[in-house]
């Protein structure tokens, strides 16, 4: 018997089908590609809620007493009641929205991460379910003429009608009706660290990224804007190169935003102050609006949160029926993961 | 090398390999449509060398790894099957361990018929089962190199030109690994086994 076909043959006993779970290496490469194409950068999904959780934090904090309140789109307050939000991280660096309340022109922006967050009343336990940017979702009439099919990639509904648009389709597709939608750019993440005069880092060793532009020598280091954003989204030369390790970075880089602004006195030089909240207010567009009041007895709600309380997950996919190269929610666990956000 | 210049026969006008990772330059997006094109193909390949498991990872990793290098990819291959390939060979080497342990537990374990045969298909697969522990232990008895070549052309289907491109060695090298994987494979299934112990 020819030894060539004999092992043939072994091969074909010892070879398992593609199981549908691949779509998710394909899921894995198509999120390399999409950030390789973005020279603005993408953010993880940590530093989105993060970014979030310290501007709602900061926010209230530096509101100026005298401000008029700003006006609400909704009256009702969110304090003592379960809270949805739909967070988005864009990578426009326009600013979203020239401030919340807006829905603002969006532009080619493209949002690289998509996050239902919710809190319940008593935020103890945050819950945060990561939504795929290419998730097939049902079309709403705000993605009418962009929709093939009846259906639309989740992050083309947030390029077709802004973070309204995206709500839209994602109550449409899971049946959680999002309070609120929190948009971020990078726009506003570059002011804010200007605004609070830079962050300073050191670094055990010299870095030369030219991915994200990062050129530092060993030693410590006040880096501003545009540096503090390289430094943020590097991903050689740094730590270990991982993700998580530039997570990590991302929180350190937060947590020295909230440093400097408590510690240097920004607080109490008017300047300053109405800079900062100028960049607060570019970098993260809430709709409906939150009032003064409201925002500030959630960022307090929030500061009861333990951070290792916050539970994240990824939603159940599978390939799409239609189109194996995209995903869809995988039914039932998707709807019973859901109905544990209402 | 003309095995390697010719596209692939299934593929009729589409756009060949070698232009779908040059477009990928430009469109990163784009080279998503090479996964579409060789995953399955890949994933039965290493599935058959390490298991379900372990082939979806090195799958996903195989193209991670082509993606991070598609800018030194030679677009005079408009088939980029051996590239792939190769980068999943050198995946599979990290987990050498496993996959002779896997050959070496066939050689006690039968494997369940494949339920899916053509009847046609059953008497050839009655024979192979015969051969099966004596098969499988000569495959965990090979020198790594020289399973890899014999693997990538038994269930690669690679042609030797396209094994060398694969393994970036000459193609005389892979014609002597071969030759001497298929002696001691063709020796396992004579019954004049020099490899019926363990290596």
């Amino acid at each position: 018997m020819d030894d060539l076909h004999a092992l043939r043959e072994l091969g074909r006993e010892l070879e398992s089908p593609p199981p549908a779970s691949l779509v998710r290496q394909r899921a894995r490469l198509a999120g390399r590609a999409a950030r390789r194409r973005s020279r603005r950068g993408t953010w993880t999904l940590l530093s989105v809620v993060a970014a979030a959780t310290a501007a709602l934090v900061l926010v209230p904090a530096l509101l100026p007493r005298d401000r008029p309140e700003p006006r609400a789109g909704t009256t009702a307050g969110t304090a003592g009641r379960p809270l949805t939000i739909l967070l988005l991280g864009s990578d426009a660096r326009t600013g979203a929205g020239a401030g919340a309340g807006t829905d603002g022109p969006v532009r080619t922006a493209r949002s690289d991460t998509l996050l239902l967050v919710h809190l319940p009343a008593d935020r103890k336990s945050v819950r945060a379910v990561s939504l795929p940017r290419d998730l097939l979702v049902p079309s709403v009439p705000c993605t009418r003429g962009v929709a093939s099919r009846g259906r639309i990639m989740l992050n083309a509904a947030f390029s077709a009608g802004g973070a309204a648009c995206a709500a839209q389709a994602v109550e449409k597709a899971t049946a959680v009706r999002p309070d609120r939608t929190m948009v971020i750019d990078f726009t506003g993440f570059v002011t804010v660290v200007n605004a609070v005069g830079g962050i300073r880092v050191t670094l055990p060793k010299s870095v030369n990224d030219p991915a994200s532009g990062l050129r530092l020598s060993a030693g410590r280091h006040l880096l501003r804007g545009e540096a503090a954003l390289a430094y943020v989204r590097a991903r050689h030369g740094l730590g270990d190169g991982s993700d998580l390790a530039r997570v990590k970075r991302q929180q350190q880089v937060l947590a020295e935003v909230v440093r400097r602004l408590t510690d240097a006195g920004a607080l109490t030089d008017p300047v300053r102050m109405g800079r900062i909240v100028e960049a607060l207010a570019s970098s993260l567009a809430v709709t409906p609006a939150m009032g003064k009041v409201e925002m500030l007895g959630l960022a307090r709600s929030l500061a009861r949160t333990d951070p290792a309380d916050v539970a994240f997950t990824t939603v159940p996919l599978r390939p799409a029926a239609a189109d194996p190269a995209r995903l869809e929610l995988k039914q039932p666990q998707a709807g019973r993961l859901f109905a544990q956000l209402k | 090398m003309v095995s390697a210049m010719t596209a692939p026969p299934d593929l009729g006008t589409a756009e060949s390999d070698a232009r779908l990772i040059e477009r990928s330059l430009q469109e990163p997006e784009a080279f998503a449509a090479l996964f579409d094109r060789y995953a399955a193909m890949l994933y039965r390949y290493v599935s058959r060398r390490l298991g379900p498991e372990p082939a979806e990872d090195v799958v996903g990793e195989t193209f991670l790894v082509a993606f991070s290098r598609r800018h030194r990819y030679d677009l005079a291959y408009t088939d980029a099957r051996p590239w792939l390939f190769g980068i999943a060979t050198k995946l599979v080497s990290r987990h050498h361990r496993g996959e002779a342990a896997r050959y070496r537990a066939l050689r006690r374990s039968p494997v369940e018929p494949h339920v899916q045969s053509p009847a046609d298909d059953v008497a050839a697969l009655v024979t192979a089962g015969a051969s099966r522990p004596a098969l499988a232990a000569a495959l965990a008895a090979l020198p790594r190199r020289d399973r890899d070549v014999l693997l990538l052309v038994a269930w690669g289907d690679l042609s030797y030109a396209e094994a060398a491109q694969a393994l970036g060695v000459p193609v005389g090298t892979v014609r002597s690994r071969l030759h001497r994987a298929r002696r001691k494979v063709r020796a396992a299934l004579g019954g004049t086994d020099p490899m019926s112990e363990e290596a």
